[in-house]
């Protein structure tokens, strides 16, 4: 068999600014598709990945699921005799595959890269501003209105009952980057999902219907996922579980209370507009709102604090590809607790700025979870409903 | 015969370490006329190569070519030699080194004529580290059957100095007192030819060496295929002395890892191809399964791996070993990944060999001495000085090679006295 290897070189120094700079160390040995926990015994990896990678097969790696089942547990690289690092470099094609499938891809070029770091705070600093501006605000309220209505007067008000001026410019900057991002998710988790599957031997005539996707492959991936059933396999790094899990589950509670609130304040505020006030602290939604900030903050913090011991004692190479969604994680945890304990004392200058950062951290997670790490979110799901597609019937796996 | 201070003018060469390549050394410098010390740490001479079964590729057996040397150090009046003796400390400059030596009791005399009375007579064991205690002999014991010199020796830890060896011995051999002795000899050259030692096999967790009978290491099978060995040259696996009807060879444990030895041992390819022949010797059809990185049987070696490659029995598969399962019936699964075909393979067989590779002896005394070693522990000539390094101590090597490397370290000290 010939085979015409065409490397594509930019690829290669992509991988090794984005902390694959160890990979040319790799010679094959496959120790790590052994001590891999999560590697399966027909398809293992990372061993193939690392000799497509140091060929720049881009590919044939974009396209490859196992690149995304890969939880980063750190067993290959721990007994790697090599120290060529496969976990890290797994790690900076998944940031190649990001922004590889990112629509549009400007920003998914733009959100990749450390050096934009300043165009990346200031666009949705610059939006919500003039948002601000624009909407007449631009003015801190009175003590009084601020301690009965919070922030919730941030972009003004006015007497329309249908829909409070607040929400409404609250609405019109983040339903736009919500549909983009989910969009642009979609897009590229359905351009991958045709990569990946040209690579199977499979008959265009046989597919599964929606329903079968969802109940046979979606949903099971996104059980375990919930339950990190892979990642309680890990090894080495399985303390980055204790971090992960307790940030998932404040994920889904903040997802749970942004529903609530929308539920709350665009649907039923228009006929008791009571309800376009502050969620009071007995709600038990509030409650869980609290509990979810804190359980984000603590998640983010473990995992920030296992990152820089892992960078110090291993001479694992930060990367911005890490450190950017750890950052904006971060930012958004503690700017929403902070802004809400300001608020409650009352410090109203401060918990106006600090309310200010929050939407701003907020509009970043939404705007570049598609090409950041974030993205893990979606394409890893995607790759793991493959996966059981891939051990389907419907895709045959010859002689 | 030469007194234990130099002889003036010419110097002596102190050559440390009595295995293949330090007796070398020991005799072509001897031979042409020079003064030579020749001190080994083992109550015998003969090193890692007196444990073979066979040479490669010619798969004769070690005492062909130790019992010339033997012969060559035996008539050799220029030659002193030194058993169970090491270095303590170096002194000196280049010319004139001044090197303390302690040598331990053997607490048997040079009447010993090896009649084995007294291993007869003693009522106490200890562990049998030539055969990797494997088997076990009495307290008082000759280290191998064709152990030089022929004196036996007692492990004074596992004696109870009960006296029965003494009694039965009719030369008055026996020496219970004898103790330790401190020397020193001024030499102008000193040659380390400190060999190797097996890696530590319990270093590599996922390859679970210690934790069933079923897994050995090559030099554990190099004393299980040898006569004198500990099942006389059966393969039986140690423990339940089951004859196996399998075998796996896990190549490079420990070697080309930068976690354990980060350089490759160059043997263990060759040494395993060996092995299989002994397998087939004795085994004509049992399944053998070898799992490689790369197969490194350079020159001429290359035909010898070749003819074994042709077996129709014995499978070579590219991917390291890197978990091995030990399972209720005593044998192991080990799991690699073939690289050729991209799968998973988990493999039982009866007996696994890890083909460990070579850690330098000399590694961790060598600094307190002022040795110069490499980043691996190997020590690095300055024949400026008159210290040089011979066989295995300068490199992970084969016994050919040894025999060439310390023929140069002789000459290399020759001309370091004659400055």
């Amino acid at each position: 068999m010939t085979m015409n290897v065409n490397p594509d070189l930019s690829f290669i120094k992509f991988l090794k600014s984005a902390g694959g700079d160890t990979l040319k160390k790799c010679y094959q040995c496959a120790t790590c598709s052994v001590v891999c926990p999560l590697s399966s015994d027909k398809k293992p990896f990372p061993r193939k990945e690392m000799v497509w990678a140091q060929w720049g097969l881009k590919d044939k790696l974009i396209g490859d699921p196992d690149i995304l089942l890969c939880h980063q547990c750190g067993d290959c690289t721990a007994y790697c005799p090599r120290g060529a690092k496969p976990g890290d470099v797994l790690g900076a094609i998944r940031a190649y595959i990001y922004t590889y499938y990112g629509f549009p891809q400007g920003l998914a070029k733009l959100a990749s890269n450390g050096k934009n770091l300043p165009l990346l705070i200031g666009i949705p600093a610059a939006v919500i501003l003039i948002m601000w501006l624009i909407s007449g605000g631009m003015h801190l309220p009175t003590e009084e209105v601020f301690t009965k209505y919070g922030f919730s007067q941030f972009f003004g008000h006015w007497d329309f009952r249908w829909l409070s001026k607040n929400v409404f410019f609250i609405d019109i900057i983040f339903l736009p980057a919500a549909a983009l991002a989910l969009f642009s998710a979609y897009k590229g988790a359905s351009a991958m999902w045709q990569k990946m599957n040209e690579g199977l031997n499979s008959d265009s005539n046989f597919r599964p219907s929606c329903n079968q996707f969802v109940l046979d492959y979606l949903w099971p991936a996104i059980k375990e996922t919930v339950l990190h059933k892979r990642f309680n396999e890990c090894g080495v790094n399985i303390d980055r579980v204790k971090g992960h899990l307790p940030l998932l589950l404040a994920f889904i509670g903040l997802f749970i209370v942004t529903t609530y609130g929308f539920i709350r304040k665009d649907l039923l505020g228009v006929f008791i507009p009571a309800l376009h006030g502050v969620i009071p602290q007995y709600d038990p939604f509030k409650l869980l709102a609290n509990v979810s900030a804190i359980a984000l903050i603590i998640g983010i913090g473990i995992l920030w604090a296992n990152r820089a011991n892992m960078e110090e004692k291993k001479g694992i190479v930060p990367t911005f590809y890490d450190w950017f969604l750890i950052g904006e994680i971060m930012a958004v945890g503690v700017t929403g607790l902070g802004a809400e304990l300001l608020r409650l004392a009352d410090f109203m200058t401060v918990a106006y700025v600090v309310y200010y950062a929050h939407l701003v951290s907020v509009l970043m997670l939404f705007l570049y979870m598609p090409y950041t790490k974030f993205a893990h979110l979606v394409y890893r799901t995607v790759a793991m409903a493959f996966e059981k597609y891939r051990e389907s019937g419907f895709v045959n796996k010859g002689a | 015969m030469t007194d234990e201070r130099s002889t003036p003018g010419t110097g002596g060469i102190l050559v440390v370490g009595g295995g293949i390549s330090g007796l070398t050394t020991a005799v072509e410098a001897a031979e042409v006329g020079n003064d030579v010390f020749l001190v080994e740490r083992n109550p015998y001479m003969g090193g890692r190569v007196a444990q073979l079964n066979q040479y490669f590729p010619k798969l004769c057996p070690p005492t062909c070519g130790l019992e010339i040397n033997f012969k060559r150090v035996k008539n050799n009046r220029k030659i002193r030699m030194y058993t169970m003796t090491e270095v303590q400390s170096i002194s000196g400059a280049p010319g004139s080194y001044q090197v303390t030596l302690v040598s331990k009791p053997r607490y048997v005399n040079n009447n010993c004529t090896g009649c084995n009375a007294c291993v007869d007579a003693c009522p106490e064991q200890r562990d049998n580290a030539f055969n990797f205690d494997m088997d076990k002999t009495k307290a008082i014991y000759k280290a191998h059957d064709m152990a030089f010199p022929m004196k036996y020796v007692i492990d004074m830890p596992a004696c109870t100095k009960c006296g029965k060896c003494k009694d039965a011995c009719k030369y008055d051999a026996v020496d219970l007192d004898m103790e330790s002795k401190t020397f020193t000899l001024d030499v102008a050259s000193i040659v380390w030819a400190t060999g190797w030692n097996p890696y530590d096999a319990t270093k590599m967790d996922n390859l679970k060496f210690g934790q069933s009978n079923a897994i050995i290491t090559n030099m554990m099978m190099e004393r299980l295929a040898a006569p004198n060995g500990p099942t006389g040259g059966k393969i039986l696996r140690p423990g339940d002395n089951k004859e196996p009807g399998s075998f796996a060879f896990v190549q490079c444990a420990g070697s080309r890892d930068e976690n354990h030895l980060e350089y490759c041992s160059y043997i263990c390819c060759m040494a395993t191809m060996k092995q299989i022949t002994y397998i087939r010797e004795r085994y004509p059809t049992a399944k053998i399964y070898v799992f490689y990185i790369d197969l490194r049987t350079p020159g001429k070696y290359e035909k010898f791996r070749e003819k074994l490659m042709a077996d129709a029995n014995t499978v070579f598969i590219k991917g390291k070993v890197a978990n091995i399962t030990p399972e209720a019936d005593g044998g192991v699964t080990v799991v690699a990944e073939n690289a050729m075909t991209g799968e998973k393979i988990q493999q039982k067989v009866d007996l696994a060999i890890l083909a460990t590779g070579m850690a330098p002896a000399l590694k961790l005394q060598g600094a307190s001495l002022g040795v110069q070693l490499d980043s691996n522990g190997f020590v690095m000539s300055d024949t400026a000085k008159g210290i040089i390094a011979a066989g295995c101590a300068k490199k992970a090597a084969d016994v050919v090679t040894c025999g060439q490397n310390s023929t140069a370290a002789a000459l290399k000290a020759i001309q370091a006295t004659r400055r």
